[in-house]
Parts: structure tokens; C-alpha cells; sequence
């Protein structure tokens, strides 16, 4: 967080006529300006425009008519800048930012041994070594390479995945941007996606099935799920959409797909309307809805998972270990990680629940099952780290490892965009909403 | 979330829940997963959006117990404060004389008894109860007023006057500017911050604090990157100038 205080200009004025002075007169002539002025830095003076101005005229300027110098030191007239110039050039008095990242989504390349971050305060993706681990009293964690700037298209971020055979990047932009933008897996700085692929606004996760090479998109808003050719790009258009009343579908989230089974997840927040029929909103428990991988069209999931004992409480991004087919979710404001069997259904409580102190888990959006490696990762949108598991970890239990990008006790802002803000004048607090 | 309103008379904080057509009404000081106290929901509500956005603001004016929100088809809906359920619009506001466009962000001031709804890169100013099809009272619009369009606005019911979003093309603005509620036309602000000359930042939303004589703007990269690479941040200026 930082904090601008607004700068002194008046002082910085006084030390430079201080310093004519001492040009004109000599020391001597200013012993009794000696103690209360010091010159004690030299800085720029920000091209802010003035805090306080005087008039400039032949007229209203004392000196300058006659032309004799020491007229200048004359008592002049200085006016605040609030005499009626229409624009305001002071600076901001204060700000309040997050400089750490805060990181929304995870994906882990085993063929590179890297982990890929998605920072959404800063639009860019963080590239680390998988085996980085920032202990206790170390610094926060360096990445290897970061992808960041206006060529790139990283905006408004949401879901980044990594292709296991290219080591191709991937990242879907929820808002402005409607777009998947693709990198290779080398790609530093700012520089151009080597593929872009439009897609329907507030989209928001995304899996690919190598076996058909089909792209699985979800999308918040209608709630659906469009599948591409994983080589889409452009304007293509998504080879089959699930989409409708009977899909259950609504304000859709987290996405993972079940290859081996051939299976399709997707987590619903339960914000439900009808945007063609005016009144038709309403509120339903957050859900997981489950579908044949090649389900189309308005088609009923085959099972739903809904319910108190799920715990879930807006869940974000899901993944799946595919020897067992459980399904790891991220429980944004459930503060936890909570599994399910593949076939479970109705109001059933987690498998396994990983949460509590020991965990480091804070407002986790992100999760990423490392078959290979037998891990669990998670990103941790409360504290500006990843922490990761072994894939067996259940209840209270202490990372493995983590990547810090901030000192150890961060708590996050966890702005994901500050579009928008209220001021409380009862309790002098200002509302972000996220 | 686009805009929303904190009503300091009732301590009440007011939002929408745009995917499910709903304006929710907390406490002032709701903390935690906290019900809300009231819902507006339902068929008679009227409350629609669209496919890409909308139901994504609100106003309130306390002091007549009215809540705005811009729907979609370009109209106002005005709620009762206090209504609850399924209830229908107390009056609504749109129609092709009103000039209002898509969902527009919407101010009101009690004191003046005008509604602000800031539209096309214009800014309609309509008497406080207008309903229907109306031409707006005044309209503040052209290079001049370098009127522009932003996500939320205030209006300072004490001085009368509107501070929005200025400079800007039609969905963003560079600036935020304050004009008088009596303004007509192509008239030039009364004062302007350039928000993004002096910050980097362009500014989406704006909330007042008259106490500190202060301004506070949201931003959250949209638009135009700002230098500094961080996207999201909420900047205050003071501006004495508005407020004495």
C-alpha cells in the first residue's frame, strides 16, 4: 500500500529565493535567515502546475515596470490557486494501491518444471520455477520472467493454462478485452499474443482435451460453455455451445474437464435471470453441475452437487486428479480447498476440506492438481503467494512450499476492479466493491 | 459493480446483484456474510439488463425514500426505499424524448429536486419526479462542456452541483469536472480535475466527502494503462473549491 502525501511546494519555493538571495548579498546580508532556511536538496519540481500563482502582468507585478531588482523582493500579492482557473492541478493528497500482485489463477508446466502465476492487479502472468520456495525470513520469491504490458492483451485476467505438450500460455480475459490470448512458452516482457481468439464477454476458465484438441471455455454471463478447435483464433466460432434453462447453468465459473471419464464439470454461483424477460431474477445455492464431456446444447447435467453441506461459497477454479477423478475446488470465501468424488451428487459434504492456519490459505481462487508430481497447488488472492500441497493433504496442514511475492505477513487488498466506491461518512470508510 | 449508494440518513448501503435482476439493501456497517435487510426482485420489478452488462447501478436519495436504477431499453426505474419482494417501479423514466441511451449512470438532488442521468456524453437533467416519455428540463452537452460519460457521478445537493466525468471519450473519461444543476447546453465547467494528466489513472467512479472538502475517484485500468503498472487503485483529491 502506499500513501501520497501532497508536497510542499511553498516551502521548496522559499529555499529557491533563499538561494538568489545569498547570490545577490553575499551571507552576511542573510545572517538572520541563516538559522530558519537551509538549502538541504535540490529536487524537480513536478510539472503538477502551481499551488499558489501570482500575477504575471506589467501591471500587477511590483519591479518589473521599473525594471529595478531589488524592487523583486518587494511584498508582492500571492493567491491560492482557487481564483477561479477551471482546472485543478494539485496533486492526489492520498491513494490507496496494492503494490504486490495478487494472484488469481495457477497452472504448472511439468515438462518445464514451472509455475505459472496470473497477477490481477498488475495484468500480467508471473513465471517461476515449480521448486521455489520462499521460507521464512527470505525475501519474497523472484519470478523467472514475467509477461506484462499493452501488447500483450493481459486484461482483467482470470484463468491462465499452460498446453502440457508446447508449453503454449494461455489466458482468458474476463472483461474489456473478450479475448483468449496465447503466448509461447518462452515469452517475456511486453509482447504481442502469438494467437488471439475472440470470445463472448465475462468469460472466465478454460481446459483443453488433447485427445480431441477441443478448448472448453465458461462463461459467466448468459452462463455457458462454448467449446473451440484448440487452434481457434480470431472470430472463429465455438463448435457447440451448452447453453439454457436445462443446463442449470448460471453465473458459471470454475471449469475441469474429466478426459478419462469423459466428463465435464462446471461451478454455477446461482445468480440466475433471463436477461430477455425483465423480473425473471432470482437466487439459487451455488452449485457444481457435472455433463458428458460432448454434451451440447440446452442439455440437463447428469448430476448436480448443491447444498449446504458443500461448503461451497463462491467457488472459483477446479481441477482434477485424473487417477482418481476427485475434484479439487477453490472456495474463494470459504477460505479452503474442498474435494469431491468424481460421481458425487445432491447436498454432500467434501471428501476432504484443507483449511485453517497451518494451510496459508487466504481467499484462494486458483488450484492446479499436479498428477505428475503429486501436488496441489493454490493461489492465494489474500496474500499475494501460491502454496502447494501434497495431493494427499487433508485438514490443517502446512504447505510444502510457497511462492511469496510479498513479506510474510501480506494481507491483500484483494482489488480485482476498483470500477466503483461509496463513502461512508457515519464511520469515515470508503466501500470498494470487487 | 459499476455504481452503487450509501444512504447515510438511514445508514444503509444499497447495491444490485446485476446477473440476478435485484437491488439489495444492507446496513451501514454490514460486515461478513450478512443477509441483506430488503430485496427487490421479481416479475413486477421490471428490473432487466442485458446480455454484456447493465443492472449494474444504483442511487439513492434518502431524503424522498427513492431508489434509481438504469435498466436496459434506456429507462429509470424508481423504487420506493423501503420496498421489499416483488414490487413494482414507483414511476419510470425513459422514452425518445428523454434522450436517455443504453444503461446510464443516474444522481439525484433533493434539494434542487432535480435527477441527473448522464447519457451519450450528455448530461439530462430532468425534474426530480419526471415519469414517462419527457423531454429533459436542461442539457449539458458539447465540446464546450467537455461533458463525457463515466461509470458513477455525485451530485453536491448543498452548492448544486454535478461532479461527473469530463474530457473523455464516450466510455471513459480523463478528467472529472463540476458543473452547476442550473447549467444549460454547451456550458463550460466551473472547475476541473485532470485526473489522468496528473495520476495516470482514468477515473470510473467518484464518491464525495464534504466534511474533509475531498473527492474519491476509482480506478481500475481501464482504458488507458497507467504508467505505474498497478490497475486498481482509489485515488482522493481535495477540492475545496466545490465544497465552500
Amino acid at each position: 500500500m502506499s500513501t501520497n502525501k501532497p508536497r510542499n511546494r511553498g516551502t521548496r519555493i522559499l529555499v529557491g529565493v533563499a538561494a538568489a538571495a545569498v547570490g545577490l548579498f553575499g551571507l552576511s546580508g542573510l545572517q538572520r535567515w541563516r538559522d530558519s532556511v537551509r538549502l538541504v536538496s535540490i529536487e524537480a519540481i513536478p510539472d503538477t502546475g502551481d499551488a499558489c500563482y501570482r500575477p504575471v502582468s506589467a501591471e500587477s507585478t511590483p519591479g518589473a515596470a521599473s525594471g529595478n531588482l531589488f524592487s523583486a523582493f518587494e511584498e508582492i500579492p500571492v493567491y491560492a490557486q482557487d481564483a477561479k482557473p477551471p482546472d485543478i492541478t494539485r496533486p492526489p493528497v492520498r491513494d490507496i494501491l496494492d503494490t504486490a500482485p495478487i494472484y488469481s489463477s495457477v497452472a504448472v508446466d511439468v515438462e518445464h518444471n514451472e509455475v505459472m502465476l496470473q497477477d490481477a492487479n498488475t495484468w500480467s502472468i508471473k513465471v517461476f520455477s515449480r521448486l521455489d520456495n520462499a521460507k521464512p525470513g527470505a525475501p519474497p520469491t523472484e519470478p523467472r520472467r514475467v509477461i506484462v504490458g499493452p501488447k500483450t492483451d493481459v486484461q482483467f485476467n482470470s484463468c491462465v493454462w499452460v498446453d502440457p505438450g508446447s508449453g503454449d500460455i494461455y489466458s482468458v480475459e474476463n472483461d474489456i478485452g473478450d479475448v483468449i490470448v496465447v503466448f509461447d512458452h518462452e515469452a517475456t516482457g511486453d509482447l504481442e499474443p502469438k494467437r488471439k481468439l475472440k470470445v463472448t464477454h465475462r468469460a472466465f476458465a478454460m481446459a483443453i482435451d488433447e485427445s480431441t484438441k477441443e478448448l472448453f471455455l465458461s462463461v459467466q454471463y448468459p452462463p455457458q460453455v462454448a467449446v473451440y478447435s484448440k487452434t481457434a483464433s480470431g472470430n472463429d466460432k465455438p463448435i457447440r455451445l451448452l447453453m439454457g434453462e436445462k443446463t442449470k447453468l448460471s453465473d458459471s465459473h470454475g471449469l475441469a474437464i474429466d478426459t478419462k471419464n469423459k466428463l465435464l464439470f462446471i461451478n454455477n454461483w446461482g445468480n440466475i435471470s433471463n436477461y430477455r424477460v425483465p423480473g425473471s431474477g432470482r437466487f439459487e445455492p451455488p452449485s457444481i453441475t457435472v455433463y458428458r464431456l460432448d454434451a451440447d446444447g440446452d442439455t440437463p447435467p447428469l448430476r448436480v452437487i448443491q447444498g449446504p453441506k458443500t461448503q461451497m461459497d463462491w467457488p472459483g477454479a477446479m481441477s482434477i486428479d485424473p487417477a482418481t477423478g476427485d475434484l479439487y475446488v477453490a472456495n474463494d470465501m470459504g477460505q479452503s480447498i474442498i474435494v469431491f468424488h468424481s460421481n458425487d451428487q445432491g447436498d454432500v459434504a467434501p471428501a476432504k476440506v484443507i483449511t485453517g492456519p497451518k494451510t496459508h490459505i487466504s481467499y484462494p481462487t486458483g488450484v492446479f492438481v499436479d498428477a505428475k508430481n503429486q501436488e496441489l497447488w493454490v493461489t492465494n488472492l489474500g496474500n499475494s503467494s501460491a502454496t502447494v500441497y501434497p495431493l494427499s493433504a487433508s485438514g490443517d496442514v502446512a504447505p510444502l512450499r510457497i511462492i511469496r511475492s510479498a513479506e510474510e505477513d501480506k494481507v491483500s487488498l484483494r482489488f480485482g476492479k476498483t470500477q466503483a466506491l461509496v463513502y461512508d461518512p457515519i464511520r469515515e470508510q470508503i466501500l470498494v466493491p470487487n | 459493480m459499476h455504481g452503487f449508494g450509501f444512504d447515510a440518513l438511514h445508514d444503509e448501503i444499497c447495491v444490485t446483484s446485476p446477473l440476478a435482476q435485484a437491488i439489495l439493501s444492507f446496513r451501514g456497517g454490514a460486515n461478513g456474510e450478512e443477509p441483506p435487510l430488503r430485496v427487490i426482485q421479481g416479475p413486477h420489478t421490471q428490473i432487466k439488463g442485458t446480455a454484456g452488462g447493465g443492472n449494474d447501478k444504483v442511487s439513492v436519495d434518502p431524503v424522498n425514500n427513492e431508489i434509481y436504477i438504469p435498466i436496459d431499453s434506456a429507462k429509470v426505474l424508481v423504487f420506493d426505499r423501503t420496498a421489499n419482494g416483488d414490487v413494482a417501479p414507483k414511476r419510470m423514466l425513459g422514452g425518445p424524448d428523454t434522450q436517455i441511451r443504453g444503461v446510464a449512470a443516474v444522481a439525484v438532488d433533493p434539494i434542487h429536486n432535480i435527477v441527473a442521468v448522464n447519457s451519450g456524453g450528455a448530461m439530462l437533467l430532468f425534474d426530480r419526479t419526471a415519469s414517462g416519455n419527457v423531454k429533459p428540463k436542461a442539457v449539458i452537452k458539447g465540446p464546450k462542456s467537455r461533458m463525457a460519460n463515466i461509470s458513477s457521478f455525485q451530485i453536491y445537493a448543498p452548492k448544486g452541483l454535478i461532479i461527473a466525468g469530463c474530457d473523455g471519450a464516450v466510455a471513459a473519461s480523463s478528467s472529472i469536472c463540476a458543473w452547476s444543476v442550473e447549467d444549460d447546453g454547451d456550458v463550460a465547467p466551473r472547475s476541473k480535475i485532470p485526473v489522468q494528466q496528473l495520476t495516470g489513472y482514468t477515473p470510473s467512479g467518484i464518491a464525495l466527502d464534504p466534511a474533509h472538502k475531498e473527492v474519491l475517484l476509482s480506478a481500475a485500468g481501464q482504458r488507458v494503462r497507467p504508467t505505474r503498472g498497478i490497475m486498481n487503485t482509489v485515488i482522493t483529491f481535495s477540492w475545496p473549491e466545490i465544497f465552500d
